[in-house]
């Protein structure tokens, strides 16, 4: 179970380190301007391949990656409806505050839970190595973070209960 | 000029598609010999290049899946196959790896951290960048 998981974070760092070479490019069609291409997708010859990394039926990882800017969504693990509530009242938190975490997106890919995107200028700005080793971190934190949550809510919920009912006893 | 490559693929899809029942039953029968590594040689070596057709891809990737899952041994696998052999493996993998399907996904996935170890960055990256060559 541990070994799955370490085999698909290995998995998406090497894909990431190879995938993430990015250069300045400024937009072809309208002067003066520099958008990320693979928000766009105006021109094919920018865009490399999207490639999907699936750890079993519920966990997936989709990464575009074009000339100057690269996307990544995650789709997180949620084994009950309160798992569920739980994570996309979490991810939602963290996409609102997107500006604070520079690489994240405001709103998740369509399908996919949370969205990163990097550009050039997180690159030049930033070492790649360590945008890699965020990513993989918030990656094996995001499950840690969930679980812990619904411990919490079930001991709240567990003494909240107790109390109420220890009247009628 | 692309007009007559059409014409020769829709004539070559029908070969090629008997070419990989041929290649299928090959392996099988390797298989029941237990060499896996022998396996995944053949279905990997005949991969229709410049082939558009998506029958022909799904074919020869339902062979090559056969013969990926089949795998045990990773060091003998890496010991014995041609590096010429290596680009063509990673793109099969992050074919399985899409699919989502767990014991295929578990397998992909192990094979896949050992052949970046022998391969290196660049395997992935042509796997990414090819549009021509696609499985």
């Amino acid at each position: 179970m541990a070994n799955s998981l370490r085999l698909y974070l290995t998995c998406i760092r090497n894909t990431l380190e190879a995938a993430m070479c990015l250069q300045n490019f400024p937009c072809q069609e309208v002067e003066r301007h520099n958008k990320p291409e693979v928000e766009l997708k105006t021109s094919p010859e920018l865009l490399l391949k999207p490639i999907l990394i699936c750890r079993n039926e519920a966990e997936k990882c989709l990464i575009e990656t074009s000339i100057n800017s690269l996307r990544i969504s995650l789709k997180v693990k949620q084994a009950d409806e309160l798992e569920n509530i739980l994570t996309k009242k979490f991810l939602r938190f963290l996409s609102m505050r997107a500006e604070a975490f520079q690489v994240l997106r405001r709103k998740p890919v369509q399908g996919y839970d949370i969205s990163f995107l990097i550009t050039n200028y997180h690159c030049e700005e930033m070492q790649k190595h360590k945008l890699i080793d965020f990513i993989v971190q918030f990656m094996e934190d995001i499950d840690k973070e969930i679980s812990e949550l619904k411990m919490s809510v079930n001991t709240r919920g567990r003494l909240v209960a107790a109390e109420f009912l220890k009247q009628f006893v | 000029m692309s007009a007559t490559r059409e014409f020769v693929e829709a004539d070559n899809a029908e070969a090629i598609i008997t070419r990989i029942e041929h290649k299928s039953r090959k392996i099988e029968s390797l298989l029941k010999q237990s060499k896996p590594v022998e396996a995944l040689k053949t279905a990997l070596e005949g991969s229709p290049p410049n082939t558009r057709d998506e029958r022909c891809k799904s074919a020869n990737w339902i062979v090559v899946h056969r013969a990926i899952m089949a795998i045990k041994d990773l060091d003998a696998l890496f010991s014995s196959l041609d590096p010429e052999y290596y680009d063509i493996l990673m793109k099969y993998l992050y074919r399985g790896l899409s699919t989502g399907d767990r014991p295929t996904c578990d397998q992909c996935l192990r094979i896949h951290e050992r052949l970046t170890e022998k391969a290196g960055l660049g395997c992935i990256l042509r796997s990414l960048a090819d549009t021509m060559n696609t499985v």
